[in-house]
């Protein structure tokens, strides 16, 4: 008889940028009480999806995407990032962009791009030559020895952006990037950041307070309620794409919107 | 701070104005000239003492003590500094111990760093130190919580190790702040060597100003004066150039 060992099992697919969240909680330890921050959130996300997560502000959302990024680690459940459990993080994995304030100031754009990169040791050579294309894919080419003071809000983001994506993660996850932008920036913003997604074929988790933003970036919006944060609604936005500035006033989106602001105000 | 030109300007007749009265109060005897010699002859003393070879010998004697007293308090400091910001709980033990040991005036320990060192290199190095080392500590521990968090979040997602932290994250980001600490540290160092000489030396810049002082030698001990203020202000500027080009990253 074959002994068993010689026979090479058929490996499984690798899901390349799946999240699945399953009963999933956090418990936050006061010193007079605990706060069920999150309770029995699951969530499916396939490849390659742009999913929003909304909700009233302390609704731990955030949170939620902190322990995608393994920078938090939740209480109870599991998640898994490619199928894998994510325990610390992992930059191969999952590429965060924070909310404005978050790069280094002392380093040039091109530089905070590098960042990630100089952490694992990659050649100076490589390392430029990586930033210039995350750059380019951002739209900001020629830019990149300019240091975050002289770069508008939009300009910054666009730098997280890049070094989020410098190393290739299949998971792209967003903390209301947008947030500190003004109005006009953020819609123009939207659609790059929309590009560079068909462009890169990347999971996107993004955060946002925005139901505007939340409809129109959307493939699917997951509504959290707040305390404890559990999602409530899972909305599929089946507006064609690329979205366009005229669906904002159509039918609907009108109807998405409400649906949502529903969920919020009952649980705000 | 680099003002416009009119304020440059300003700024260089006020130093001007402040030696043509000094001149004019010692020429015109409004105060009395061997108590207070006229600025040209101070400065005539100043060039004539910085051509001595003594008054030179005294001068690296102070410097070599300076320096040394420096380079053993900042880096002593700044790691036990680092050391208290990073631990929370003995931040919160030590912190106000600090303040006390702080407020406490230094010279008053200079008689027993006399006993203990005896009279020489390591006594002005050690109370140099002494002065040093407790700015040191308390600015490195503003410095380090001056690091905003949203910083030390990037660096971990993206997995920097801690080392690796130290030296991106938190040293950049310190660097205006500890330019400003280091400034202000070389204010006390060089004030606790002089002081040293002063009290009790045998060679040194110090120890001659005091024994200028002593002997009513009035144009020696002024040029004294200036060429300590010039020293001080060279290296205050120096770094403050410095700072200011890593200004924009201050929070």
């Amino acid at each position: 008889m074959q002994p068993l060992a010689n026979i090479t099992p058929l490996k499984p697919a690798s899901r390349a940028g799946a999240i699945q969240a399953s009963h999933v909680g956090q418990i936050f330890k006061t010193s007079t009480q605990d706060v069920v921050a999150l309770s029995d959130v699951s969530l499916e996300v396939k490849p390659g999806r742009f999913v929003v997560l909304v909700g009233p502000s302390g609704c731990g959302k955030s949170t939620l995407l902190m322990m995608m990024a393994g920078l938090r680690q939740q209480t109870s459940g599991t998640i898994l990032i490619n199928d894998a459990p994510i325990p610390q993080p992992d930059p191969n994995r999952v590429g965060v962009v924070f909310q404005e304030p978050s790069l280094f100031p002392w380093l040039t754009a091109e530089e905070n791009v590098e960042f990630p990169l100089a952490l694992r040791g990659v050649a100076k050579s490589e390392r430029r030559a990586k930033a210039q294309d995350a750059l380019k894919l951002v739209g900001l080419e020629g830019f990149g020895r300019r240091h975050p003071h002289e770069l508008s809000g939009g300009m910054k983001q666009r730098v997280s952006i890049a070094r989020g994506m410098v190393q290739d993660p299949p998971v792209l996850l967003m903390d209301e990037p947008f947030a500190a932008l003004d109005e006009q920036t953020r819609m123009t913003m939207g659609d790059e950041l929309l590009r560079i997604w068909a462009a890169t074929g990347k999971t996107v988790m993004f955060v946002t307070h925005s139901l505007t933003e939340a409809v129109y970036l959307a493939d699917e919006v997951l509504v959290m309620s707040a305390r404890p944060g559990r999602i409530v609604d899972h909305l599929t936005i089946s507006l064609p794409r690329p979205r366009t500035y005229e669906m904002l006033s159509g039918d609907t989106f009108g109807t998405l919107r409400d649906r949502i602001w529903r969920h919020i105000r009952k649980s705000a | 701070m680099a003002g416009t030109l009119g304020v440059k300007a300003a700024r260089i007749a006020i130093v001007v104005t402040m030696f043509a009265v000094w001149e004019m109060l010692s020429r015109t005897g409004i105060v009395n000239p061997r108590l207070l010699p006229s600025a040209s002859d101070t400065l005539a003393t100043l060039w004539e003492l910085l051509q001595r070879a003594s008054v030179r010998n005294d001068l690296a004697v102070t410097a070599s003590e300076v320096l040394t007293a420096f380079v053993l308090a900042v880096p002593c400091g700044a790691l036990i500094g680092f050391a208290i910001a990073e631990n929370r709980y003995f931040a919160e033990v030590v912190k106000p111990l600090l303040f006390f040991a702080f407020s406490i005036p230094k010279s008053i320990f200079l008689p027993m760093f006399i006993l203990v060192f005896g009279v020489g290199f390591s006594q002005k190095v050690g109370f140099g130190f002494f002065s040093t080392i407790f700015i040191v500590i308390m600015s490195t521990t503003t410095a380090v919580e001056s690091v905003k968090v949203d910083y030390l979040t990037v660096a971990r997602s993206y997995g920097a190790t801690p080392l690796q932290t130290a030296f991106r994250v938190y040293l950049p980001s310190m660097l205006p702040v500890l330019l400003e600490a280091l400034r202000i540290s070389m204010i006390f160092n060089l004030t606790g060597v002089i002081l040293a000489e002063m009290y009790a030396s045998r060679d040194g810049i110090g120890h001659q100003i005091a024994t200028w002082g002593e002997n009513f030698q009035m144009k020696q001990l002024l040029a004294g004066v200036l060429m300590i203020a010039v020293i001080a202000m060279t290296f205050n500027e120096l770094v403050r150039s410095v700072e200011t080009r890593c200004s924009h990253w201050r929070t």
